[in-house]
């Protein structure tokens, strides 16, 4: 963790940044690609993002806590409070400043308790007799050590027992504000057991129904030595802080204390017309959408559009569908019938009844034509037929898009295999030419970029599937295509044979197709951001967010 | 010595100590984190004259984290289970305090039956009949202290044997007549009695369920 992280000499961190770069962006977007295109592999990393990135800084936890910092520090400002009193009236109302002001304006009191800084009007009395509350004008707790001090501490012929171990030999005890003395022990196991177990940072006072809360130096002063502890207890403040900003969140990766700050995202509206996809600043790879929780990068479609279908690849519905596709009723007893091979005369298992599957009429009226039904145009057969072949079509529909979802979300998770034989390959290459170890990473550029493009082709066909037919699908179905047709080239130069003749030439059709694939990508994610900026896309069903024609 | 078979062993002792509060625990095996303590049901309620089972398990981070208490006794109460005696109450889940004992918990407990919470149930069928007529449902409570908790009978006449036998539509806050008047359509009686409770078929509620209805869901 960086601890030489600089706040002073600049304000990056002023999270409510109402700047909007994806607009400011669009001119300059294009002389971009063309830079690039002689730039082998490199993508522009300057100062200008492209259209279809969020603007979004990574913060370090340290950098979070000095936000919490300067929020708790004005709230105490302008109260005049202790800056721990301000830091609970602020966990109390979930970071939530404005309506903090007003309701402690309008009373006092009742806010206090309710933030568990002071206790109830009729304060309940201590449950231990020994050593009777002492209160302080401001927050604290009381800590007492017999040995060193006679005066908060029963008198000595009457040893202190702490109420929750019966211990009488614990000398060091503590207690909040509301005066329930308890020994040190039990405290650090209580507070550990709500940081550790629970993921608690909200620690009341161990007595019944006493709703005083522990300050951050009373868990410091509990957990003594707990070092593991206490960083646990900060990092679920700063969980809770971020969770109540909708600019700021958590990086999901497994042990990562990032914050991400992306005020662009914030607001439910924003994400019908961008993707937000961010990553923190620990690694490349803690790559996460800042708007929903479905995949790390779900780019070009919107979050919306990517759960709808999401759900409806779960949806049971389908063996429905492919029932109704697949099978006819029995026009006597109605059981569904699936014809699996043979002749068109049907004979009904279950009634007996003898109808011609082709025109669903009885068979007895096909006189002599017996194997070929030329009754087909009759006027009932061709409502029931038609029917069915809607149904037919709209099935084949989905899958024709879903089993291309589907086969890239198969490729992605084969991405592991192919890094490793990726990686074998390169070792052969290095033995079989005079390349050296650097000279052949193209190799694995290739099979990065690969990867990239099946992820967002991935996706493309999610957003098909509910975009309205028109000419704007049709454009984005032609770059989905050059897209697909480039990426499927380039995994086939990847798979090729190693032939130390030709190396070199392989060499270099494979870096001048990843550069070409990257384009693809970069023209498709591009149209895609741009287009939803314009409002260009319309889809085939209702959308959260977007009005309904 | 640990802090929890300490506090544990003191609170067992200050237990038998107490002649007055009639609040009992006892091992259930050789370990002091298995109990059983017992009380007897409320003065002036449904449950008066019963005595009650709960069975505790001491967690390992006992007296930080709550005790998991359940009846062993059957009871028939909106925020008990009536199968598996699980019990509903706020200072077994969040609003446990470390200074809360087992004889204070099982007070709670005691007090719990004096004062249903209705509105947030254990047992939702329970929580329905108390609802909608509570006199019938003091009357199937107590039917189930008699049968269960060796409570005495209706105006105090004898003792029903425990596990001797048992009427079905007491036990389910039913009426005799309607259950008869089901069965007589050719039902089975156990699945009359079954539908019924089901259906909250009792007091007011009764002019809400159309025969038909009824009739309907006998024959799923």
């Amino acid at each position: 963790m960086s601890s030489d992280y600089e706040f002073s000499d600049n304000d990056d961190f002023e999270y409510n940044d109402d700047e909007d770069m994806l607009d400011d962006d669009e001119g300059s977007a294009s002389d971009m690609e063309m830079d690039n295109i002689n730039d082998d592999f490199k993508i522009d990393k300057g100062p200008k993002i492209k259209v279809y990135e969020v603007e979004h800084d990574s913060l370090p936890q340290d950098a979070v806590v000095y936000l919490m910092r300067q929020d708790i520090e004005h709230i105490s400002g302008i109260f005049g409070v202790d800056s721990e009193v301000a830091s609970l009236l602020l966990r109390h109302m979930n970071w939530n400043k404005e309506r903090l002001i007003e309701k402690y304006m309008d009373n006092v009191n009742a806010v206090s308790v309710a933030a568990g800084i002071a206790p109830p009007e009729r304060s309940p009395e201590p449950s231990s007799s020994h050593g009777g509350p002492r209160r302080s004008s401001r927050l604290g707790f009381t800590k007492s050590s017999k040995s060193k001090s006679a005066e908060p501490s029963p008198p000595a012929s009457e040893p202190f027992v702490c109420p929750i171990c019966f211990d009488d030999t614990q000398q060091k005890t503590l207690s909040l504000t509301c005066g329930h003395l308890y020994c040190t022990a039990c405290w650090s196991t209580y507070v550990s057991s709500k940081v550790r177990t629970e993921g608690e940072s909200w620690i009341t006072c161990m007595a019944e129904n006493c709703t005083l809360v522990a300050p951050d130096s009373f868990v410091r002063t509990a957990l003594a030595d707990d070092t593991q502890t206490w960083a646990r207890f900060q990092e679920l403040l700063v969980r809770h802080f971020v969770s109540c900003m909708p600019s700021l969140k958590y990086c999901p990766y497994p042990s990562c204390t990032n914050t991400v700050s992306c005020p662009g995202a914030a607001s439910k509206s924003a994400l019908t017309s961008i993707v937000p996809t961010v990553h923190c600043g620990a690694s490349d790879t803690h790559v996460f959408c800042f708007g929903c929780a479905i995949d790390t990068d779900h780019r070009p479609v919107i979050c919306a559009v990517a759960k709808m279908w999401l759900q409806k690849c779960r949806d049971d519905s389908e063996t429905a569908n492919w029932i109704k596709s697949n099978t006819k009723e029995c026009s006597k007893c109605q059981s569904t019938i699936e014809k699996n091979g043979g002749c068109n005369h049907m004979t009904c298992k279950k009634c007996k009844y003898e109808f011609c599957w082709v025109c669903m009429g009885p068979w007895s009226e096909h006189g002599t034509a017996w194997y070929s039904c030329n009754r087909y145009d009759e006027k009932a057969s061709v409502d029931a037929r038609d029917a069915q072949s809607r149904s037919r079509a709209s099935l084949e529909r989905y899958l024709q898009y879903y089993n291309r979802w589907a086969n890239h979300e198969q490729s992605a998770r084969l991405s592991a295999e192919l890094y490793a034989k990726t990686e074998q390959k390169m070792e052969e290459m290095q033995l079989a030419s005079a390349l050296s170890w650097i000279e052949v990473q193209f190799m694995r550029k290739a099979v990065d970029e690969s990867v990239r493009c099946r992820g967002t082709l991935k996706w493309t066909y999610s957003m098909a599937y509910y975009l309205e037919k028109g000419n704007e699908k049709e454009l984005f179905e032609d770059n989905q295509r050059d897209l697909e047709r480039a990426v499927e080239e380039l995994s086939e130069l990847i798979e090729s044979p190693i032939d130390p003749e030709v190396i070199m030439s392989l060499r270099q059709k494979v870096t001048d197709k990843t550069v070409y694939v990257q384009k693809r990508n970069e023209i498709m994610l591009e149209d895609t951001a741009r287009g939803f900026l314009d409002g260009r896309w319309k889809w085939n069903v209702d959308v959260e967010g977007f009005e309904k024609d | 010595m640990d802090a929890r078979l300490r506090r544990v062993n003191k609170e067992i002792a200050d237990c038998k100590n107490d002649k007055t509060s009639h609040i009992s625990i006892d091992l259930v095996d050789n370990s002091p984190f298995h109990l059983r303590g017992s009380f007897d049901g409320p003065e002036g309620t449904p449950y008066e004259g019963g005595r009650f089972e709960v069975d505790i398990v001491i967690p390992e981070s006992y007296p930080f984290q709550p005790v998991k208490m359940r009846f062993l006794t059957r009871v028939y109460h909106p925020n008990v289970s009536s199968a598996s005696g699980a019990i509903c109450l706020d200072i077994l889940k969040d609003a446990w305090s470390p200074v809360l004992t087992l004889k204070s918990t099982l007070i709670s407990l005691q007090s719990l039956l004096c004062s249903p919470e209705p509105r947030d149930p254990q047992d939702a069928e329970v929580a329905k009949h108390y609802m909608t007529s509570k006199e019938s449902f003091e009357e199937t409570a107590r039917y189930w202290t008699q049968i269960y908790a060796g409570g005495p009978g209706k105006d105090g006449k004898g003792v029903v044997q425990k596990g001797g036998a048992k009427d079905e539509i007491a036990m389910a806050g039913l009426n005799k007549a309607h259950v008869d008047q089901f069965e007589a359509l050719g039902f089975d009686r156990s699945k009359v009695i079954d539908v019924l409770r089901r259906m909250n078929y009792r007091g007011a509620n009764i002019a809400n369920i159309n025969d038909d209805r009824v009739v309907e869901e006998l024959l799923k």
